[in-house]
């Protein structure tokens, strides 16, 4: 790509934001100059790495409102069904009852048919993914977000289902963003002792097929073991056997979620009598019973694993640098993983201090998601609808935890550059770039914010010469160096 | 390609375009087609086609089978030979097309590979490479080699479609007002330098002009039944041979009556709006349906079943040598179980879809070892005269 100018600095500062970050914001760019790498490593020490508005639902909340909204929706159910069982005539006099008897009383606001109780999940999952959107978009350390956002998908939970549309967007709030840049295995842990991991991949309701809670419905479900040891940890090649995922299964057994109004402590709880018994074996080592201590051990193992700092150093580089990651970068990742038991602060250090993380070609295509925010974060909006970022992401085909598998969504150029994604990106460009707010932008302002002096010439003149300043805004926001990073 | 010869092929796609809508209607034969249908997830075959003469069926899944067992659509039998299947309650359309003989269940069938990873596992059914390789699926082959066109419902090339650039393309409907025509006209000049973007742009452009303005109006993210249905809209003109449908949400970990009773009712509507859609051509169309892997044989401890290993396939069409039940069942007693837990293969998926591909598309063995280089491939008549 042939450059305009070649002051090193301004590229390095416009990789920082694009390619590690999630887009310039318009001052971004000056501020970091030629501290790119500084710029980066300063955010690995922000405490908090990200912030969300803790004034929302949590987890322990999302649960108890749903415990509350099921026994309320049978009450009703129960009471809707015991009001046809009367006669007809009984319900002809009720209903003349009740009419004279509104027609008596204008006071009587709340008449007698009730509707019923409204399911609350839906909100608390638009309010949670908004919070984390406009958290993002208007963020300072955007690189932590990318971070974030990494592991929230490398742990995806789906929002499906009643309960966890509610409960999906917690995981990252509660168990990954405190544990994001200390130990991998501290991180493993919290995941999966979060209620929203418990329950998506039904380790809450998993059993020891031998302790008396066994019955011929009830028992071990191998769900989540299976899905750390492919996904989240060693990978599918990383070594291990169907006796393997057997045998974590019943070292996680009794690992389960609280019942509101039954169990006093909240959150994460370990069933005593529903753990397997007896010594466990995973990838030959053998764990004697030690209860919940079985389980963490096994998990702490198998996080410090040479076949996990590989797979997801791998994944890292793939996900921030290529999709065709350069095994040097990988190697480098895994030694220091090695190095420093899978302290994440220091693995993502070495890749930013890394020179193979800052070749000027740009080498991945946004996703949706990295799409949206950079663009919203490009024009910074005074008045950020957040509903319209959420419309455009499912528009596009990346609604927060709607991967609808434990893989998460890819971050691979070849699973969003189809040709009608594409159009779906024109489209919803122009549409944006013909709102009312957006008539007076200044494109050379917005050129300079956001690419500095990094665009082509030929992209700077196409954009430049648009027909309007909406077409140009358009022709921006879908130029070859706008759709990449 | 060059970009020149692009521009040329591209100019030459768009002429052929225009034409079909009048060639549509009037029921010319037209080549055979294809719709390749991926149920991503791993569907429970035995919850499916269910072996109702196996006794152990309900010491299996003691919640789970009887859940079904008294609604289930009885398949008929073609010889004393065959055992009694039966159908899922929700396959009303496909237990019709049985009858008709025009659905052909093979039963007992992986893809060969090992594990029980599902994206692993698909990576397999849609390269059937012995090393899958994600730039190379088998369908992407055939039609490299007989000079077909494809299209995929997506957003975004799958692997089956994937290394055949110039003959396959993808569709999925958007929500978005489009674009204005000038807008269009700057990006090409944009994309000048970059190839890549140019040439989905313009296949994007392609594909909404084939659709025509009457479907664009009515702009919505699809269900499968009206995927199913644009499909079959598609693949009605004559210049196109072949489409690949998706659906997931297969993976019953836990209450899967339920979502299976939903899911395969969505699955047989879609199929049935595509039959629906394709007319006359029907007679002429191959629907191939597959899943990754199988479930175990017993339900597991929340009414839901695990990765397994053998499942079922699907072939179904106008001609398709239907109303019986091919594949040999290996059984349900525990020493005839894979590995104790799962349903033995005792076929692979591409022994067969290489068989029909074969005489449908007319390939010769040389080509069949090409895009099936792992298949036995099945000797016997997958058509019906």
């Amino acid at each position: 790509m042939a450059m305009q100018g070649s002051k090193k600095e301004f590229f390095n500062a416009t990789i920082a934001t694009q390619r590690f970050a999630l887009g310039a914001r318009p001052d971004e760019i000056k501020k970091i100059n030629d501290n790119a790498q500084q710029w980066l490593l300063t955010q690995l020490d922000a405490s908090p790495t990200v912030t969300f508005d803790h004034a929302l639902a949590t987890a322990n909340s999302i649960l108890i409102a749903h415990t509350e909204f099921t026994k309320n929706r049978k009450a009703f159910r129960k009471q809707q069904a015991d009001k046809t069982i009367p006669t007809a005539m009984a319900e002809m006099d009720s209903a003349n009852q009740m009419s004279e008897m509104q027609a008596m009383s204008s006071e009587s606001k709340e008449p007698e048919k009730s509707k019923e109780p409204k399911n609350p999940h839906n909100d608390f999952y638009k309010a949670l993914t908004a919070d984390a959107l406009k958290q993002t978009i208007e963020s300072e350390n955007s690189f932590n977000w990318r971070c974030l956002a990494f592991f929230s998908n490398h742990f995806s939970v789906s929002a499906q289902g009643q309960l966890m549309t509610g409960l999906a967007p917690t995981l990252e709030r509660e168990a990954i963003a405190p544990n994001l840049y200390g130990h991998f295995d501290e991180l493993l842990l919290a995941v999966c002792q979060h209620p929203a991991m418990l329950i998506y991949l039904n380790n809450e309701n998993s059993i020891g097929p031998s302790t008396r809670f066994a019955k011929k419905n009830r028992g071990l479900n191998e769900n989540l073991a299976r899905e750390i040891l492919e996904l989240h940890t060693l990978g599918v090649d990383g070594g291990y056997q169907q006796q393997d995922v057997t045998e974590l299964a019943k070292g996680i057994t009794g690992w389960s979620v609280f019942k509101p109004g039954k169990d006093k402590q909240q959150g994460f709880i370990y069933h005593k009598g529903k753990h397997e018994p007896g010594t466990r074996t995973l990838l030959g080592k053998s764990y004697p019973p030690q209860g919940l201590s079985q389980g963490k051990q096994m998990l702490k193992d198998i996080a410090n694993h040479p076949s996990t700092a590989r797979f997801v150093s791998t994944k890292i580089v793939q996900s921030f640098i290529s999709d065709q990651a350069p095994e040097e970068l990988v190697n480098h990742l895994t030694t220091q993983w090695i190095k420093t038991n899978g302290h994440l602060k220091s693995v993502f250090q070495a890749l930013i201090n890394h020179p193979l993380s800052w070749q000027t070609q740009q080498q991945k295509y946004k996703t949706p998601y990295e799409y949206v925010i950079s663009t919203y974060r490009a024009l910074a909006v005074k008045k950020l609808n957040i509903r319209q970022v959420q419309n455009a992401l499912n528009t596009l085909g990346q609604r927060p935890f709607k991967a609808g598998s434990p893989a998460g969504y890819s971050d691979q150029q070849q699973d969003w550059d189809g040709a009608s994604a594409l159009m779906a990106r024109v489209n919803w460009a122009s549409q944006i770039a013909g709102k009312k707010q957006f008539a007076k932008t200044n494109i050379n302002i917005l050129i300079e914010n956001t690419f500095s002096n990094t665009l082509s010439t030929h992209s700077y003149q196409v954009i430049t010469r648009a027909e309007s300043r909406q077409q140009a805004l358009t022709l921006l926001l879908l130029s070859p160096e706008f759709l990449t990073r | 390609m060059l970009r020149r010869d692009f521009l040329k092929a591209l100019a030459a796609s768009l002429v052929v375009y225009q034409q079909p809508l009048l060639a549509m209607n009037n029921g010319e034969k037209q080549p055979p087609k294809v719709v390749w249908v991926m149920l991503r997830g791993a569907l429970d075959a035995l919850h499916t086609v269910v072996p109702t003469f196996e006794s152990s069926m309900k010491i299996h899944r003691p919640t789970l089978y009887p859940s079904i067992e008294h609604k289930l659509l009885p398949l008929a039998q073609v010889s004393s030979m065959q055992q009694g299947y039966a159908l899922h309650p929700a396959l009303v359309n496909l237990h019709q097309w049985y009858q008709q003989k025009q659905l052909l269940p093979i039963v007992a069938v992986s893809s060969g590979y090992p594990k029980r990873s599902h994206f692993e596992a698909q990576d397999y059914l849609e390269s059937a490479l012995p090393v899958p390789d994600l730039d190379s699926g088998w369908l992407a082959r055939a039609i490299a080699l007989k000079n077909k066109q494809a299209i995929a419902i997506a957003q975004s090339t799958p692997i089956s479609l994937r290394g055949s650039n110039q003959h396959s393309n993808t569709w999925y409907p958007s929500r978005l007002p489009d674009a204005e025509q000038q807008t269009y006209q700057a990006l090409q000049q944009l994309y000048q330098d970059s190839p890549q973007l140019l040439t989905r742009l313009e296949e994007g452009l392609n594909m909404e002009a084939l659709l025509g303005e009457k479907n664009m109006q009515k702009k919505q993210q699809g269900s499968f039944i009206s995927l199913s249905k644009s499909c079959g809209q598609l693949l009605s003109q004559p210049t196109m041979d072949c489409a690949m449908l998706t659906l997931g949400g297969w993976d019953t970990h836990k209450n899967q009556t339920g979502q299976l009773q939903r899911q395969l009712s969505l699955l047989d509507k879609g199929l049935q709006a595509l039959k629906t859609e394709l007319g006359e051509q029907w007679d002429n169309t191959l629907v191939i349906v597959a899943t990754e892997f199988g479930r175990t044989v017993k339900e597991n401890g929340t009414r839901g079943t695990d990765h397994g290993t053998a499942s079922a396939l699907f072939l179904a069409g106008g001609k398709i040598q239907g109303g019986q039940i091919l594949g040999k069942w290996p059984g349900l007693q525990a020493e005839q179980l894979h590995q104790q837990r799962d349903l033995k293969a005792t076929s692979h998926h591409f022994d067969w879809i290489a068989a029909s591909l074969q005489q449908h598309w007319q390939l010769t063995d040389q080509q069949v070892q090409h895009i099936f280089p792992t298949a036995k491939v099945y000797q016997g008549k997958m058509f019906r005269a």
